[in-house]
């Protein structure tokens, strides 16, 4: 305070003297520079003194000013002023964020102050001194008074909080019964206005936009649209979330908001729906601070609080029904529609409906869903039931394609058919005869020769070669010189050993030897090289198995083979007598007229049948009748006999007297 | 050499009439048909291309060459008994120098002046060579007069590995008795065949040795002869057919 008071006091002074004598400075004043200096020096150094502890001021805590040029203390100055200036300038940008804070409860004004000082860059609590400033810079605003006013009561002011809170309550109060009436201050019914758009709003909104345009500061306010809000308990906020104060009031995190945390309702009187309370505060100090804009040079954020708003209520959805084009809604509702004319228009006119007509077609087919012909892979699913059918579909095939018959191919292949019976050109087929060569042959044609051979291997290529450069050059011989020279021969053997005494008659001519043409092997080898039994005979070849099967042995014989054997024995032997019985009998039937002397041997053969019979037996005087050895035995047996007979007889009277016959053997005698 | 003998004469010419004269040098008197004469040599034109007087034979002709083939101790004596009738044609077809260095026991040979063919060279190296491994001087020589012979040489422990008395088997397998068996494969597949100890060489055109050595090898691998005559005669009967 004395620093301001000693400054208060000394200016008037300086001014003083300049007023008085200004053609003092036309020459350096040494005093005066002197005073001024000194000046300078104690008000830098009270202040300095003062200055709250990371200030960001001028690392300098005096003013330095013995032996000191002009330039150098301007420097110092400079330094100072340069750190103050960007605190101040920190100082002026928190304010004007939180113009809208103020209004708001205690506790919300205290954290937004706390929000502040950490967006002022300082890291430890701010000083009164700063909100001092900040409070006071939006206060002279909200109460309408001066920035300038502002700006120099803020020295003042004490560093009592609770002032400050007082008054901006009260200002709040004030801010609150003014909203409510300014709210409806420049809506204009117009045709166009809907449930969200307003005409004349938009038109202020313009002209707004105009204005800010025109004295554009630099941006350091930009709203980033599309960042994520943090939530409450954040402290690093900058300047940009505290502007959207939108989640202070909801307490949501931003993915949470809905469209009646940005936008009013859907009804013309916003102040109607109160959602929440502090929604309505917040439209009514944007209300009221775009109120202002038009008689104030606003700052950003005033200017930035209007653009939040008209962009609230600029939202132009249109949910009507109307499937026109959502571009042309407004221009149609805009110029007054009149009535179609019928009569009369220009072909430009019609001209250009054509145009659009066609404009619409195809828009609309462009926009709805392509035919199936032009999706790419399409399934048997995908398109309509038998689709394809009326499709003329390209496709290219590996194989050639199976001729088209036609009338014409018929005809040319008759014509083919006829000419080749004609010509009794057939195509049949040949049978194919299998080459059959005798092993015998096959082994001709290779020799083998164990033999070292006579030929050297230079020889033998040379043959080979000579056989298949000249194959068909043969040297034959005259036949008549062959015979000529064989008479001459003999000739002159002839005169030889009529002429010489010493005849030697000339070595034998070589014989035609006959050579069997058979592989050497078998030639040279006593024992054929290989032997096998499919050259023999099979036994069954050189006789005949015999029907009967294996031929057995006496020993061998089973049970069954004897007695077949037998059998068969018997079987042949009655064969054998009954033909002998035929042929006697023919013999006898041819001599009927002779003698009928029975042979001897037909005696022996009739006593020999009776006998076996049992139709007869001999009598051999074998001593066994013991009737004949005496007559006692005799007689009593005769006796016997007849008493056998007697009662035979009477029994059987009445029946026919049997022909008993009297068997030797059944009397058992 | 000669035309540095006519330019010595030419000086000498010269000497004879006046002493010192300057002496024209040989390579101008060439060139007098240039029009420029002697002055004009190499610099002068470079855009035309350098001019090489055609070369005869003999300057064209490179360093002889030489092959050498070691004689081992038990093939001395056939050589110096067939000398006669390897050396010949070496000489006289081929057009090669040949000699035996006693010293070294090789047998040399080299191009000369007179040698057309350098190829020639190879097949008479081939030549010696297939005699010093045990062929005869006839077989051997097919080698010079036919260009698709070639030797092979194998050995039977590489067909398969026999020790004493199995190795000792395989071989008398392979020569049979009195060689036939030897000389039946060498007369069906028209190759010759050398039986040294556990080497075999064979000397032949390619499928005819293809066919003598799957022969031996069978042999070696236990069939009985009979079977690798009846194959081998079926592969000969086989090829002549194709030809």
């Amino acid at each position: 305070m004395d620093l301001t008071l000693f400054g208060l006091k000394l200016f008037p002074k300086l001014t003083l003297l300049t007023e008085f004598n200004i053609f003092v400075f036309s020459s350096p004043q040494d005093e005066v520079a002197a005073e001024f200096t000194s000046l300078t020096k104690t008000l830098y150094d009270l202040r300095k003194a003062q200055e709250p502890a990371g200030y960001g001021g001028s690392p300098l805590a005096q003013l330095v000013v013995e032996n000191f040029d002009e330039e150098q203390i301007w420097q110092e100055l400079e330094l100072q002023n340069n750190a103050v200036l960007t605190h101040f300038k920190n100082a002026i940008d928190g304010a004007l964020s939180n113009g809208n804070l103020t209004l708001l409860s205690d506790e919300e004004m205290d954290a937004d102050k706390e929000d502040e000082r950490g967006v002022e860059e300082e890291e430890e609590g701010a000083t009164d001194d700063e909100n001092v400033s900040e409070q006071e810079e939006q206060l002279p605003r909200l109460s309408k008074k001066s920035s300038v006013e502002a700006e120099e009561g803020s020295d003042n002011y004490s560093e009592d909080d609770s002032d400050i809170d007082f008054d901006v309550n009260a200002l709040e109060k004030q801010k609150k019964d003014k909203g409510k009436t300014g709210s409806k201050k420049k809506v204009v019914p117009s045709e166009v206005d809907d449930k969200f758009f307003k005409l004349s709003e938009m038109e202020t909104f313009l002209d707004d936009i105009e204005k800010r345009e025109g004295k554009e500061d630099d941006n350091e306010d930009e709203l980033d649209y599309f960042r994520d809000l943090p939530s409450d308990e954040d402290d690093e906020i900058n300047l940009d979330e505290v502007m959207s104060s939108k989640k202070k009031k909801t307490g949501k995190s931003s993915r949470d908001l809905k469209y009646k945390d940005f936008f009013d309702a859907v009804d013309n009187e916003p102040d109607e729906q109160q959602s929440d309370g502090d929604d309505d505060h917040m439209d009514d100090s944007q209300e009221e601070d775009g109120e202002e804009i038009d008689g104030e040079d606003d700052t950003e954020e005033e200017g930035d609080d209007d653009r939040s708003k008209a962009s609230k209520k600029k939202v132009t959805f249109d949910l009507s029904e109307n499937e026109d084009s959502e571009g042309e809604d407004i221009e149609e509702i805009l110029k007054t529609p009149s009535p179609e004319k019928t009569e009369l228009k220009s072909s430009f006119e019609k001209r250009q409906e054509k145009m659009s007509q066609k404009i619409e077609e195809l828009e609309n087919a462009a926009l709805a869903e392509k035919p199936w012909q032009l999706l790419g892979e399409v399934t048997a699913q995908t398109r309509p039931e038998n689709s394809m059918l009326e499709e003329d579909v390209e496709f290219e095939q590996a194989s050639r394609a199976a001729p088209a018959i036609t009338e014409e191919t018929t005809l040319q292949l008759e014509d083919i058919i006829k000419q080749r019976i004609k010509d009794q050109a057939f195509d049949d087929v040949v049978r194919k005869e299998k080459p059959k060569e005798e092993v015998f042959e096959y082994k001709k044609r290779l020799t083998l020769d164990h033999e070292k051979s006579k030929q050297s291997l230079a020889e033998i290529y040379e043959q080979e070669y000579i056989k298949q450069t000249q194959k068909n050059t043969e040297k034959e011989e005259n036949p008549a010189h062959v015979e000529i020279q064989k008479l001459m021969d003999t000739l002159f053997l002839k005169l030889d050993a009529l002429s010489n005494f010493h005849f030697t008659p000339k070595p034998p001519v070589p014989e035609v030897k006959v050579m069997s043409n058979l592989p050497s092997i078998t030639m040279e080898e006593v024992a054929p090289v290989s032997t096998s039994d499919a050259t023999l005979l099979a036994p069954e070849e050189i006789k005949d198995k015999n029907k009967a099967g294996d031929i057995l042995g006496d020993i061998e014989r089973t049970k069954t083979d004897k007695k077949r054997e037998r059998r068969h024995i018997k079987k042949v032997k009655r064969l054998k007598i009954k033909e002998k019985e035929k042929r006697q009998k023919v013999k006898e039937a041819n001599k009927t007229g002779e003698s009928k002397k029975i042979s001897k041997t037909e005696v022996a053969e009739n006593l020999r049948k009776v006998t076996k019979g049992g139709k007869a037996t001999i009598l051999k005087d074998e001593g066994k009748d013991k009737a004949l050895r005496s007559s006692q035995a005799f007689f009593s047996q005769l006796q016997d006999q007849v008493k056998s007979q007697i009662k035979s007889t009477k029994e059987r009277s009445e029946k026919k007297k049997k022909h008993i016959e009297v068997s030797v053997s059944k009397l058992k005698l | 050499m000669d035309a540095s003998e006519n330019g010595a004469t030419a000086p000498e010419k010269h000497d004879e009439g006046e002493s010192f004269t300057k002496v024209k040098s040989k390579k101008s008197q060439k060139r007098k048909l240039e029009p420029d004469g002697g002055t004009t040599m190499e610099v002068e034109q470079p855009n035309k291309r350098p001019h090489f007087p055609p070369i005869s034979a003999d300057k064209l002709r490179g360093s002889d060459e030489m092959r050498k083939v070691a004689v081992p101790a038990h093939r001395y004596t056939p050589l110096k008994e067939n000398w006669l009738k390897i050396f010949t044609p070496i000489v006289e077809n081929l057009q090669l120098q040949v000699r035996f260095n006693l010293k070294t026991r090789n047998v040399e040979i080299k191009t000369c002046k007179e040698t057309q063919d350098i190829a020639a060279l190879t097949k008479a190296a081939d030549f010696v060579k297939a005699f010093v491994l045990g062929f005869q001087v006839d077989d051997a020589m097919a080698l010079i007069r036919l260009d698709e012979l070639f030797l092979e040489s194998f050995d039977v422990t590489d067909v398969k590995p026999l020790k004493g008395d199995h190795l000792s088997r395989a071989i008398g397998r392979i020569a049979g008795k009195g060689g036939k068996t030897k000389f039946t494969i060498e007369n069906v597949t028209k190759t010759r065949i050398v039986l040294a100890d556990t080497k075999i060489h064979i000397l032949g055109s390619f499928q005819n040795i293809k066919m003598a050595r799957t022969a031996i090898c069978n042999l070696i691998l236990g069939s009985p002869p009979s079977k690798v005559y009846g194959n081998i005669r079926a592969v000969a009967s086989r090829t002549a057919e194709r030809f």
